[in-house]
């Protein structure tokens, strides 16, 4: 080298450059948040040109692969030409007061910092993604390089110290800025004028604090976002596919069993409940249990799951359904032991599973996905049980108990035609979807899933579900008729074919699945 | 393997990768990539000419950090620029130079590539002539490898067939400003953004391809105290267009109809400036005649396509301006009528006076980082320093400055890059030196460049980067790139930077400046001749400085040192203006022309050759996207810009979507009477009007270039790259839209107000 200049200055971390703007300069000139102030993002929609600076500069400062995106740039369009107009929004983290990545998480790896920064603890992280599915604007990122989530935090370390957030410095048209805003007077009035933004969900959700500034009218038009095109199928979620399905199908097979018990101990009917039949309402739940932990990215850690009762459906469901199998097992030892505490232990379990059923269904109750966030997904989740009311049936009828056999066969009957019910009503609900349903766009996503993408799965579904039920119709007229064998064989097949059939449904219901979030990107979709 | 089972266990996030630690320059970096040393540099992508530094960590780039104290770019950088690092690791890249060896390029020697060249050069020179051996150079270089590169072909193998890819892309603004003003030479200043009341934006979509230019503008309000009018003069809505505040979708390449239309107007209306035309200007009463004559917005309009009445409601804003400033790129240059649409562009400001004051000008914004860099030295259009060839006191000043022998400096320009293609063809050519550009993806009407190429006895590339140029090269020397080498570019604004060196150049590379100096040494007495003693860039600078003294880009003021501190210099830099000039064409530089004034001159819009038709009713317009470079040779690989575009769309209205029973993510074929590309994603999007659709010509699997048409401008030679006629095929329609008579019919359209909205200001 012939020449080696160096810098003309030691430091640019206090250099001002001539920006008028936080952009550019390497440190930032803002407060610290008083009491009932934090700091937020100001995203300018009117500066904002589409350039993507400030996803690569994020990118270059956290050092995060391209996959991996903690702040993206959506697009929306109306009008039509020459009179439209194109909308930028470039989005990481919206720093919300009432963030429900932070209520959801299992494992409270979420922080809400003082000056207001949601912060994700990288080290308890256990990976389950939980997060993501709850963040109406899909912010927290899985890494699967990590087996944990992660997410924009402001660039905390940095503006602790007075240095530029990363997105900050890299806008070339100053569109995105640290502010600080008093919560208290955001979330009485500004919130609800300041905090929206095309295509965003309803602020109540989470009260994010990202204040806008874009053109009035972009509000109130139709917009199309630039990846309308991209149909995209969530994650199978395979893991809990089985998990949720065989819970629920133990709660339905125990039930039975605490129905009879109790019928029994009143002395209404005579039946004996044999251990095998406790053994087969365990083993769904103990074999599904574990399973659930293989969708976590870092198994290991499953059992710290349970950190959160205070406020996270999934910690609950954990320790609920971990009790109830639990339980369940002293249920069997106890009906071996021929124990009088049985009943009483079946007291705990049945209300340990009704609410570890329920809670488990209310992780999916979540604003964020409304294909999820039904009553039906409840009913839907306790009526599998018909699995498991199937499964004590059939094995009354192996232990000859053939009156008691066809009452659980005709009780199973019912669940299965109200599945039959449910799973009408959701087609209809989906064939008659409403523009002005303000969900559409999600919902709309779903439906051309359902009846697109997956319309051969659907069939299947409602296919083997009829089979379920007619097969367990004849097996009542068998029973009637004293066929025991056939009626044995057919009730298995009837079981088999209702189990396949809500394991295809299940799976659907995680594939379906589409999410609130940032408008996307042509190629890139909303990069999730 | 324990890494493996730690994964596995997941009991390690990788925390050590993603910490941040102290940078004692630039604040909190990423602990794995913290760099050791920071090196400062210039981009080395586009012609704004951003500022930066390089971080060194281990003999890698592992950062680019916008330099704070640019006056360009002040801290920030583009999304390419952000991660310009990725390009000198780039698996894209030749490690050494090679040859073609039963049909396979094989590593070789420098001693054995330089051998071999030389060699077939000199046999088919001697053959066939000097002329019978050309180069196609770039933009890409620094300055002193273009100076050195230029000595050498046209004074080491005395061919003059010699001219650059920008012929490709800046050569009309070129000519445009030569016609006017009398020389080359943007006379503005990035900080005409920022001071401009009127910023008319022509066929320059800054968002996709400036976006730095934006920093500029974004200041505006705050130095003047109001938001300047933006105008933007577009066929297409593009990223640039919301921005604006008048909109004005113009039929495709009306843009001289429109320009001398406005003029009219502000003639009729006499909002004119008389005493800068009487003072700066020659020719009025012929230019006045001639448009009072052929340019009324009765006669026009429907050619602009845009009513009456916003026509002078344009024209008003502009001339009403305090200061009026315009800037165009390709959509301007782009045409075989570009030199005429520059000098139209350029007669408004002169009949306005919007010249030479901070806030009023009219700007070419360049498209590569040493565009401006080649204009000046280059030798290709013309004699270093803007010299003419035909001008013997020119080419006596150059020779004795240079030391070389008058006779040796040619007398006219050689062929330029279209016609030697077609010299190629008409077998006048043989060998082919191709420097940084890759045609087989960026040049017009492949189908006749295809057929050269196998015409050609030897194809020699020079190149960084693997590109489907390189692949059929004979022989391929293997160049350092950007951060590997040192010299200047120069910018837009005519602001030369300093590039540093961070890293040696990769492996058995080298830089181009000691590519040809070296190259040079396999030709008797060249060397001797024409570099004495030459051994770094310095050496050509210096040189350079001295061909420049008196010049209009006059460098001797300049030194690598002075550059570096005060940001790069915007020339003329010398003793009357030791630190730059902002701007060209004030009290106290004249118009370089005889009669030290610019020229209106009289212009007239034509309209593109190649004819719609009900087998070609649509138009194509070809463009780019920010997050690709070129032909993507630097670009593909880097994951963070690809995966946002990672190949070509067809952006088309949801009205002619809707006749090809298209949607939006499915495929349409297209096809031009030259040829036809299958199987490229359709963009539904009222951005483009129907009838008309955009590609973006970065990619060779979706080779656009195999449509668009070989029509060149006479002056400039630049391709007219933004209009051809077309026809889309879809599965459901193959043979592709018909319109009725009635959507043929030309409509008249408004421009488009927007942001006529109260922004919304709260603290």
């Amino acid at each position: 080298m012939s020449n080696n200049f160096t810098t003309p200055l030691d430091s640019f971390i206090n250099y001002k450059t001539n920006t008028h703007n936080q952009c550019g300069n390497y440190s930032i000139d803002i407060k610290k948040p008083k009491e009932d102030e934090q700091y937020r993002f100001h995203f300018d929609a009117t500066a904002c040109i589409g350039c993507h600076c400030c996803e690569v500069a994020c990118n270059e400062q956290n050092n995060n692969d391209a996959a991996i995106k903690w702040r993206r740039v959506g697009e929306t369009q109306s009008g039509s030409f020459p009179a439209i107009s194109s909308h930028f929004n470039s989005m990481s983290c919206n720093h919300c007061i009432d963030p429900e990545c932070l209520k959801g998480c299992p494992t409270n790896s979420y922080i809400k910092f003082d000056n207001g920064i949601v912060f994700h603890d990288d080290e308890s992280c256990i990976g389950c993604q939980y997060c993501t599915w709850n963040c109406p604007y899909e912010v927290p990122v899985f890494d699967e390089s990590r087996g944990i989530v992660t997410k924009c935090h402001m660039c905390h370390e940095k503006l602790d110290i007075g240095q530029t957030p990363a997105c900050v410095q890299a806008c070339p048209s100053g569109a995105i800025q640290i502010e600080l805003v008093n919560t208290k007077e955001w979330l009485e009035k500004d919130m609800y004028t300041q905090g929206i933004a095309p295509h965003l969900c309803d602020v109540d959700i989470t009260k994010p604090t990202t204040r806008y500034t874009l053109n009035e009218d972009l509000n109130k038009s139709i917009q199309t976002p630039a990846d309308d095109h991209i149909l995209k199928a969530n994650h199978a979620e395979w893991p809990l596919v089985f998990m949720t399905v065989l819970t629920q199908m133990s709660l339905g097979a125990f039930s039975i069993l605490f129905l009879l018990e109790t019928l029994n101990y009143f002395s209404f009917i005579t039946v004996n409940i044999t251990t095998l039949m406790y053994i087969l309402a365990f083993l769904p739940a103990a074999l599904g249990l574990p399973l659930s932990a293989l969708h976590l990215g870092r198994p290991i850690l499953a059992l710290t799951a349970m950190k959160n009762i205070k406020t996270s459906w999934l910690s609950r469901e954990a320790l609920a359904l971990g009790l109830f199998t639990g339980a369940l097992s002293a249920s069997i030892v106890l009906s071996y032991l021929q124990s009088p505490y049985l009943l009483i232990n079946n007291i705990l379990v049945l209300a340990l599973g009704i609410y570890g059923i329920y809670a488990q269904s209310m992780i999916y109750r979540i604003k964020a996905r409304p294909s999820w966030n039904k009553k039906e997904t409840t009913y839907n989740f306790f009526n599998v049980g018909y699995i498991g009311s199937l499964l004590i049936a059939l094995s009354l009828l192996i232990n000859e108990v053939y009156f008691l056999s066809s009452l659980v066969f005709s009780f199973s009957l019912i669940l299965s035609i109200y599945q039959q019910l449910l799973f009408k009503k959701k087609e209809t609900f989906y064939k008659n979807l409403e523009e002005e349903n303000k969900n559409f766009y999600q919902l709309n996503k779903t439906k051309k899933l359902y009846e697109g993408m997956f319309k051969k799965h659907s069939q299947i579904r409602a296919l083997t579900l009829n089979i379920s039920i007619t097969f367990t119709l004849i097996v009542l007229i068998l029973l009637v008729n004293e066929y025991y064998l056939i009626a044995g064989i057919i009730a298995a097949i009837s079981t088999v074919s209702a189990f396949v059939s809500e394991i295809i449904e299940r799976s659907l219901f995680y594939k379906t699945a589409v999410a609130h979030g940032l408008a996307g990107h042509f190629f890139a979709g909303n990069q999730r | 393997m324990i890494n493996k089972i730690k994964k596995f266990l997941g009991v390690d996030v990788q925390m050590e990768k993603f910490a941040l630690v102290d940078d004692s320059t630039f604040g909190k970096v990423a602990k794995e990539k913290a760099p050791t040393k920071w090196v400062r540099s210039t981009c080395g992508y586009c012609g704004v000419g951003c500022g930066l530094y390089i971080g060194v960590k281990n003999n890698k780039a592992v950062y680019t950090k916008g330099d704070p104290a640019h006056p360009v770019n002040m801290g920030t950088l583009c999304p390419k620029g952000l991660s310009e690092h990725e390009i000198i690791d780039s698996s894209n890249r030749y490690d050494g130079p090679m040859i073609k060896k039963d049909g396979k390029l094989v590593d070789v020697s420098w001693d054995e590539a330089f051998k071999k060249t030389s060699d077939s050069f000199k046999n088919i020179q001697k053959k066939y002539g000097n002329q019978a051996l050309a180069c196609i150079s770039t933009g890409q270089l620094l300055s002193e490898e273009f100076y050195t590169l230029g000595k050498f072909m046209q004074m080491g193998l005395k061919t003059t067939n010699y001219d650059g890819n920008t012929t490709l892309c800046m050569a009309s603004a070129v000519m445009g400003y030569k016609q006017t003003f009398g020389s080359d030479g943007p006379p503005g200043a990035y900080e005409d953004f920022s001071y401009a009341d009127v910023i008319m934006l022509i066929g320059a979509n800054i968002a996709d391809n400036h976006p730095i230019l934006k920093l500029h503008i974004q200041k505006n309000e705050q130095i003047t105290g109001k938001k300047p009018t933006i105008i933007v003069i577009d066929p297409r809505y593009s990223k640039t267009a919301s921005m604006a505040d008048i909109f004005v979708p113009l039929n495709p390449r009306a843009d001289l109809a429109l320009m001398n239309t406005l003029a009219y107007i502000i003639i009729e209306n006499n909002w004119i400036n008389e005493e800068f035309i009487s003072k700066k200007t020659s020719n009025y009463e012929n230019f006045k005649s001639h448009i009072l004559n052929n340019y009324s917005p009765e006669q026009t309009s429907e050619i602009i396509g845009i009513k009456k009445e916003d026509l002078y409601e344009l024209a008003k804003t502009y001339s009403s301006a305090k200061a009026a400033m315009s800037a165009w790129t390709m959509g301007v240059n782009h045409s075989s009528i570009g030199t005429d649409t520059v000098s139209a562009i350029c007669n408004l400001a002169l009949i306005t006076g919007n010249l030479g004051r901070k806030g009023a000008t009219a700007l070419s914004i360049t498209g590569q980082c040493n565009a401006m860099g080649t204009r000046e030295v280059g030798f290709t259009s013309s004699i270093p320093g803007y010299r003419n060839f035909a001008s013997k006191k020119d080419r006596e000043e150059y020779a004795k400055i240079a030391n070389v022998p008058y006779c040796d400096v040619p007398t006219k320009r050689g062929y330029s890059y279209p016609q030697i293609i077609d010299a190629i063809n008409a077998g006048e050519i043989k060998a082919l030196y191709i420097v940084a550009t890759n045609p087989l993806v960026s040049f017009p009407d492949q189908i006749k460049l295809r057929e050269a190429f196998d015409k050609l006895e030897l194809l020699v590339v020079q190149d960084a980067f693997k590109s489907e140029t390189t692949q059929v090269a004979d022989i391929v020397f293997a160049a350092a790139t950007w951060g590997e080498k040192e010299g200047t570019y120069t910018n837009s604004e005519r602001r030369c930077n300093y590039a540093q060196k961070a890293l040696a150049p990769r492996a058995n590379t080298k830089s181009d400046f000691h590519i040809v100096l070296e190259f040079s040494k396999y030709f008797e007495g060249v060397n001797e001749r024409l570099f004495p003693s030459w051994s770094e860039p310095l050496d050509a600078f210096n040189e350079w400085k001295k061909i420049s003294e008196g010049r209009l880009c006059d460098y001797t003021g300049m030194s690598y040192s002075l550059i570096a501190n005060l940001g790069g210099i915007q020339w003329p830099c010398n003793k009357e203006f030791p630190q730059g000039k902002a701007r060209l064409y004030d009290d106290k530089i004249d118009f370089p022309t005889s009669d030290k004034k610019a020229k209106l001159l009289e212009l007239d819009w034509l309209p593109f050759q190649d004819k719609l038709s009900t087998e070609f009713p649509l138009i194509l317009n070809t463009g780019r996207t920010v997050e690709q470079w070129h032909t993507r040779t630097k670009t593909k690989e880097i994951s963070i810009l690809n995966d946002l575009c990672p190949e070509a769309w067809i952006e088309i209205n949801p009205y002619d979507a809707k006749k090809l029973k298209v949607k939006s993510g499915e495929r349409l074929s297209i096809s031009s009477l030259r040829g036809t590309v299958k199987d490229i994603i359709v963009k539904e999007s009222q951005t483009i009007k129907s009838g008309h659709i955009f590609i973006p010509f970065h990619y060779s699997k979706q080779l656009i270039n195999a449509v668009t048409i070989a029509e060149f401008d006479p002056k400039s030679f630049e391709p007219n790259y933004k209009q051809c006629a077309v026809q889309l095929h879809s599965k459901n329609v193959p043979t592709g839209i018909k319109y009725n008579k009635k959507e043929l019919s030309l409509e008249l359209l408004n421009t488009v107000k927007q942001n006529q909205y109260t922004k919304k200001e709260y603290t």
